[in-house]
């Protein structure tokens, strides 16, 4: 009997640990500060794909780790990788808001053998960084390169460039000045700003006296786009005729609401609206709100995590739960889907998301500010990533 | 300056302090072991405590022991993290003492230089000159980005191993193992440093610069060497930091951390080098645990405590500890 009793022991324990097979994922962004907005739309993507499949994939309990970087922060940002791998065991490592927040921690992921899928930071070179990068968000020159089409279309011939000065602002300047030289139009000025600036009026006033028709701004969606942007309404540049050009961070849903009837028929280009029509986004949309409380907060890195979640658990189903960072990565690439956002894929070449880009207007629906798209680029893929 | 405490004549008195370094360099080692047996998977976290403690205590010979009111500290600390940086990644110096030794030499410069102009202001201005300073630095750097990175940080530092035989892992032991020698060995020569007769002019201008330049001292040299020394003390903290973290951001330059930088040292008691220890340990411990438990809302928490340790405890968790003993003593004898 006693026999019986420890040799059902003995299996209780080792089944035990067979089954109780939780895999961890730590996922860094600015869940606190400023920026809290956005993370929480990270926590919101990754809440909604666990309410629509479930928190287990085959016999594995998916567990979720948070760490808060409110700002960009490269050293606590590779502290915190740092500690997710080897204090608390995660298999995967995602979010990472901001460009230098994921270059920094790339380096880490062979040695601790952790593939990193990025939610948003939109710098083309990180998946250059390290062949565990996975991006399920969108790069600036992606977003950006299809503007400058948009501005010739519109007989726009002189325009301005204005970026925050760090890895994806000037990404977006050179993207833009390549396409818009390209397509024969003249910048005549670039300017870089420091990423923590916050008063916009001297910049407003540099751009009104630049003699340009249109200003072409980047700034990393959060407090300093809702900023820009109301220092361009309120400098009147908007009445003055300076048309404003930038990819939808500076238009993000949530500072719509801020911006009033002042925005209505700015146009941006962008991977993601929440209003953009199709059954997958509808029931997004339905999830993310309930998970973030309040439906007018939803904006688009709730889109980068949710796919990034879809992303991380078909490397969990190829590794069949096992710890193999190259295996993982490997089985991702040529993925293809339809995501909230429309039909996207992983580029094999650059582990990049290839997907639509969208022309969109302010406009005023139902007393809500949303994104209008009016026009597709479909199936753009990076073109600021170059074969290292 | 000589290495002689100043009331030592006799041996025994002599023999009485090399005890009392002997006890103090015991216990932080003692702590040191501990925690690293206790928490094994933290090593890096612990290395990043040291990193601050450096910061900490050279904060504490400017402030604690001089008097020189700053909340710009992070500048030297930043200069030293940047020096030994930008020597690894751009010219290929990785030997890890050697870029401990380029942070000192960076913090000290940096020191000398900065407290030219911080000295210049008393109280209040020598607050804002100093954060001036910080701010100017921080602007440098960002502007600076072909040498610094920017905002985008100076990535790219791959220290070589230590000794040419311990490599820089992934659960950070060497760094660890290098950061507590760095500590002891900075924490005795301070100890020296502040009880020498250097030190005791610095604690005397803080008491009274009008009369110790009545005494025929130099007030303001004295303090301009005291900043060179804390200067190596703080780049040496901001070496480690680059060599263990392998990054190094325009945080390790900005206001911000200066200002932590000064609320540990209250947290753990001004003019005390065990102060400075105990204050960026627990501080720095508690926010990295609270912020794991609650990434949401954990800088509430770290007010309460901040709050809770000015009321009840306003000199520092080690003059709290320090007049407790000294209360349970009184009633034993």
């Amino acid at each position: 009997m006693k026999k019986l009793f420890l040799a059902s022991l003995a299996l209780a324990l080792t089944s035990s640990v067979a089954f109780a097979d939780t895999i961890k994922i730590g996922v860094v962004g600015p869940f606190s500060g400023p920026a809290s907005l956005q993370g929480r739309n990270f926590q919101a993507g990754i809440d909604a794909w666990l309410a629509v499949n479930g928190n287990t994939i085959g016999d594995h309990t998916i567990e979720i780790v948070y760490r808060d970087l409110p700002a960009a922060d490269p050293a606590q940002s590779a502290a915190l990788t740092q500690e997710l791998i080897v204090s608390e065991g995660v298999q995967y490592l995602a979010g990472y808001y901001y460009t230098p927040d994921a270059m920094a921690a790339a380096p880490i992921l062979e040695e601790g053998n952790v593939p990193m899928v990025v939610f948003n930071a939109a710098t083309s070179a990180i998946v250059n960084a390290s062949p565990y990068v996975v991006r399920t968000s969108f790069t600036t020159w992606q977003t950006s390169t299809p503007m400058a089409a948009v501005a010739r279309e519109r007989g726009i011939n002189k325009a301005m460039t204005v970026v925050s000065d760090y890895g994806p602002g000037v990404d977006a300047e050179t993207a833009f000045v390549t396409a818009f030289g390209g397509a024969g139009g003249e910048v005549v000025e670039s300017v870089r700003m420091p990423m923590n600036t916050n008063d916009f009026s001297p910049m407003m006033q540099r751009i009104k006296d630049s003699g340009a028709e249109a200003v072409f701004a980047f700034l990393p969606a959060g407090p300093a786009t809702l900023g820009f942007m109301q220092a361009y309404v309120e400098n009147g540049l908007k009445d003055a005729g300076v048309t404003l050009l930038a990819p939808g961070d500076l238009t993000q849903e949530p500072d719509l609401v801020a911006l009033g009837t002042n925005a209505l028929g700015l146009l941006t280009t962008f991977h993601y609206a929440v209003s953009h029509d199709s059954p997958e986004n509808a029931a997004f949309v339905e999830a993310a709100s309930k998970a973030i409380g309040n439906a007018a907060d939803l904006s688009f890195p709730a889109v980068g995590a949710y796919d990034g979640m879809y992303v991380i658990s078909k490397m969990i189903e190829a590794t069949g739960g096992n710890q193999d960072a190259a295996a993982a990565v490997e089985a991702v690439k040529g993925l293809s889907w339809t995501s909230p956002r429309g039909p996207v894929s992983i580029n094999p070449e650059n582990r990049h998301i290839t997907q639509n880009i969208y022309l969109r207007e302010v406009a005023q629906e139902d007393g809500r500010y949303i994104n209008k798209e009016i026009q597709t680029f479909e199936a753009q893929t990076d073109p600021g990533w170059k074969a290292p | 300056m000589s290495d002689m405490p100043v009331n030592s004549v006799t041996t025994r008195s002599w023999q009485r302090t090399a005890l009392g370094d002997f006890w103090a360099v015991a216990a932080v080692a003692l702590v040191a072991g501990a925690l690293f047996l206790l928490f094994p998977t933290n090593l890096a976290l612990l290395t990043r405590i040291i990193a601050v403690m450096l910061l900490v205590l050279s904060l504490d010979l400017v402030t604690g022991f001089s008097g020189v009111a700053t909340l710009g500290h992070a500048t030297l600390f930043g200069a030293g993290a940047y020096a030994a940086g930008i020597f690894a990644a751009r010219f290929g110096v990785t030997d890890p003492l050697l870029m401990l030794a380029i942070g000192a030499v960076a913090g000290a410069l940096a020191g000398a230089v900065t407290s030219l102009v911080i000295l210049r202001g008393h109280g209040l201005s020598q607050l804002v000159l100093s954060i001036a300073v910080v701010s100017l630095a921080h602007e440098a750097a960002n502007k600076l980005s072909a040498w610094t990175g920017g905002s985008d940080g100076l990535s790219g530092i791959a220290p070589s191993p230590l000794f040419g035989l311990f490599r820089f892992d992934l659960f950070g032991r060497t760094a660890f193992f290098m950061a507590v020698g760095l500590l002891l060995v900075v924490f005795v020569v301070l100890r020296i440093v502040v009880r020498s007769p250097f030190g005791m002019l610095c604690r005397g201008i803080k008491q009274d610069p009008v009369r110790v330049r009545a005494m025929g001292a130099p007030v303001y040299f004295t303090l301009v060497k005291m900043y060179a020394i804390a200067g190596a003390v703080a780049g040496l903290g901001g070496a480690l930091s680059a060599i263990a973290t392998k990054v190094v951001g325009l945080d390790s330059l900005s206001f911000t951390t200066s200002a932590e930088a000064l609320v540990m040292l209250v947290v753990g008691g001004t003019g005390k080098l065990f102060g400075a220890l105990v204050g960026t340990l627990v501080f720095v411990w508690f926010e990295d645990r609270v912020s794991a438990i609650n990434p949401f809302h954990w800088l509430t928490i770290i007010g309460v405590l901040l709050i809770g340790v000015v009321l009840f405890a306003p000199k520092g968790l080690v003059g709290a500890a320090e007049s407790l003993w000294a209360r349970v003593r009184g009633r034993r004898s």
